[in-house]
């Protein structure tokens, strides 16, 4: 079945490229911008992504096949680049639309022992997730009503200002915390285009409480340049044990909105690549 | 895994274990009194759903048979997905977890197409003299079922999406939803629907808000045909004679789920149209159609007076009823612990007053 056959690809190129290696490079500044001459000191590497096939749903077909990625720090912040083909750039998150987007995975703990499926119970990962959609929110404002469909009339908005938030005195408690509550704008509201989530075990995915990652990312000829940053290690919150003169191990996923990637129908790279950092 | 779907009188395949809940949310809407005046869909709009990214949204709607929908063609495709009833929507094709298909933004944007239109074109001079009617539309209210067997729930690879024990409402979790809108093609009902400024999807709550305080939802209360009733349901063979909802769906068998053959034990009942051709209803409400309409022909004609004193229960009363009585004047409805809670009549009381007040020296103009 189709499913075996992913599956066995996938542990093929488990075999194959355990070998693969990134290092970062340690430079005096990093960038925020994927075209700054910082990054030609990095030595890139080429990693083959495939369709996710663990677990429903299934992205059977995928569109993306590989990622190049490139990483720099300056002893306190380890930022990378992360560059992949990809015909439309889609930039919104919409009734039957998803944004392009792409994220990297770091174990806590630096083995290749913890599972490359987005972790397991007691083995956390930490995960830091780029969308094209918080990105344009960022540049362009955030994508309300008036932007998406601009020919719509709505008369009335009780008590709603945008982007979704309503008053805490709102009358409809019930309604607030249920539609437009304090937690839902803030999720909606990130000043980084980069949100950090936690998970042990694939579904598991929760928001982390600091939010430090930051990024950029800008479209160009057919393909995605995009630039995740984070600091070593951040205040008040937990941190991945990695650093200066360490190595962990680091992988990629890759969501191509206009093939409907969102979630679970993404590829990934099925082996953990290590991270040397210098 | 295996689950018993008493509708559909066999086991489907789940991928959880479902315990039944405590109690099960369950309305009966009586398909022989609507009239489209879409109060029930402007009550729950204003309460639940004025908000921005939610315009599109009617977690209540009114749609007119056969050539309404909302969202466009979503029983249509349903029908289609199941193969003539081949397969329930949890035979999922690889690499997925539930059958179903993905409306586009348009398709949710003429929610009231095809209304009032007939079956088939009307020559002038028709009348129309025996029932069923050979030409014929009917008005189908609908709400989230809070299925027994959630297609939404089993999509979501988050587990976004839970069903409540003590009341079986089905609620996404607006805090862990990240708007994937695996449930929005899950639900063959398509009564999940993504919020598009929240970038969470979100769906029809139960009034979970009245119901914790014994009251029934908004869009039943607002009904002006009174047409709905909402209490909660027991499996069939826990089903108890004075229970409002079991004794329309079990014992008297005049209230059926809509489109079974989904699979999913869907939790809204209703009282087919008597207007319609059997084989339609049989479609959407399954083999009991036929017995339905002839019990609710039967009320009609006297045969019937519990039934018929029981629908003067609709309506009348803000709180939810778990248990009735038939007197020989009248229905009552009794709450949880067994106190009455309203009294209806069941021949409305005559008032005669005279065509002149002599009091006020004024003509009464609102008398024959």
């Amino acid at each position: 079945m189709i499913v075996i056959k992913f599956l066995a690809f996938g542990l093929l190129l488990l075999s194959l490229s355990f070998a693969q290696e990134l290092i970062s490079k340690r430079v005096s500044k990093t960038t925020l911008d994927p075209f700054d001459k910082v990054w030609d000191q990095a030595k890139e590497v080429e990693v083959p992504l495939s369709g996710q096939a663990v677990t429903t749903p299934m992205k059977l077909k995928p569109t993306v096949n590989a990622i190049r990625v490139k990483s720099v720090n300056d002893g306190k912040y380890i930022a990378f680049l992360l560059v992949w083909e990809d015909k439309t750039q889609d930039r919104f998150h919409l009734v039957d639309a998803f944004p392009d987007a792409v994220a990297i995975q770091i174990p806590y703990k630096p083995s290749s022992d913890v599972p490359v499926t987005m972790g397991d119970k007691g083995q956390r990962v930490l995960i830091l997730h780029w969308t094209a959609s918080r990105e344009e929110n960022l540049e362009h404002g955030y994508a309300d009503v008036s932007k998406i469909y601009p020919n719509a009339v709505y008369d009335w908005y009780p008590h709603a200002t945008p982007p979704h938030k309503y008053p805490e005195d709102w009358a409809n408690q019930y309604a607030l915390s249920y539609i437009g509550g304090e937690k839902v704008f803030r999720k909606n509201t990130l000043k980084t285009p980069v949100r950090e989530i936690v998970a042990e075990g694939f579904g598991s995915t929760t928001w982390k409480d600091i939010q430090g990652a930051e990024g950029k990312g800008v479209y160009k000829d057919g393909k995605w340049y995009v630039v995740i940053r984070r600091a070593f290690v951040e205040e008040n919150t937990s941190n991945p044990d990695w650093g200066p003169g360490k190595a962990t191990f680091i992988t990629f996923a890759v969501w191509d909105g206009s093939a409907g990637d969102v979630g679970a129908r993404k590829v990934l790279s099925y082996s953990w690549i290590t991270l040397k950092v210098e | 895994m295996k689950a018993y779907n008493w509708q559909l009188k066999r086991e489907i395949n789940y991928p959880y274990e479902v315990k039944r809940p405590k109690r099960q949310f369950a309305v009966v809407m009586d398909l022989n009194k609507c009239i489209a005046c879409q109060t029930c869909t402007v009550a729950c709009k204003t309460t639940w759903t004025p908000g921005r990214g939610q315009e599109y949204m009617l977690w209540n709607n009114v749609e007119t048979k056969p050539y309404g929908f909302y969202p466009l063609g979503w029983d249509v495709r349903l029908l289609e997905l199941l193969e003539g009833n081949k397969k329930t929507v949890f035979d999922a094709p690889e690499g997925e977890r539930v059958l179903g298909w993905k409306p586009e933004d348009m398709d949710w944007m003429y929610p009231n197409i095809g209304e009032d239109e007939v079956n088939e074109p009307v020559d002038i001079g028709t009348v129309l003299e025996s029932l069923p009617h050979p030409i014929w539309m009917f008005y189908l209210p609908r709400i989230c079922n809070h299925c027994t067997y959630p297609a939404c729930v089993a999509a979501c690879p988050r587990q976004a999406i839970y069903k409540r024990e003590e009341d079986g409402i089905v609620l996404i979790d607006p805090e862990r939803c990240e708007g994937y809108q695996e449930c929005v093609k899950a639900c063959p009902y398509k009564k999940t629907m993504f919020n598009f400024v929240a970038r969470i999807s979100q769906k029809c709550i139960g009034c979970f808000p009245r119901v914790e305080e014994g009251l029934q939802p908004q869009c039943v209360i607002t009904c002006i045909g009174k047409i709905r009733l909402m209490g909660f349901i027991s499996p069939p063979e826990e089903a108890m004679p004075d229970n409002p909802i079991d004794f329309l769906v079990h014992i008297k068998k005049v209230a059926l789920p809509l489109y079974p053959q989904s699979g999913l034990e869907p939790n809204v009942y209703y009282i087919p149209p008597i207007n319609v051709p059997i084989k339609f209803l049989k479609q959407m409400f399954g083999d009991g159609a036929e017995h339905a309409v002839k019990t609710y022909m039967a009320m009609r004609e006297g045969k019937e007076p519990e039934l018929q004193a029981l629908l003067h229960l609709f309506g009348s009363t803000p709180r939810i009823p778990y248990s009735f009585a038939v007197g020989p004047k009248e229905v009552i409805a009794y709450d949880e612990k067994g106190k009455e809670i309203v009294r209806v009549p069941l021949v409305e009381p005559l008032q005669s007053r005279p065509h002149k007040d002599e009091r006020l020296e004024v003509v009464r103009q609102d008398i024959p």
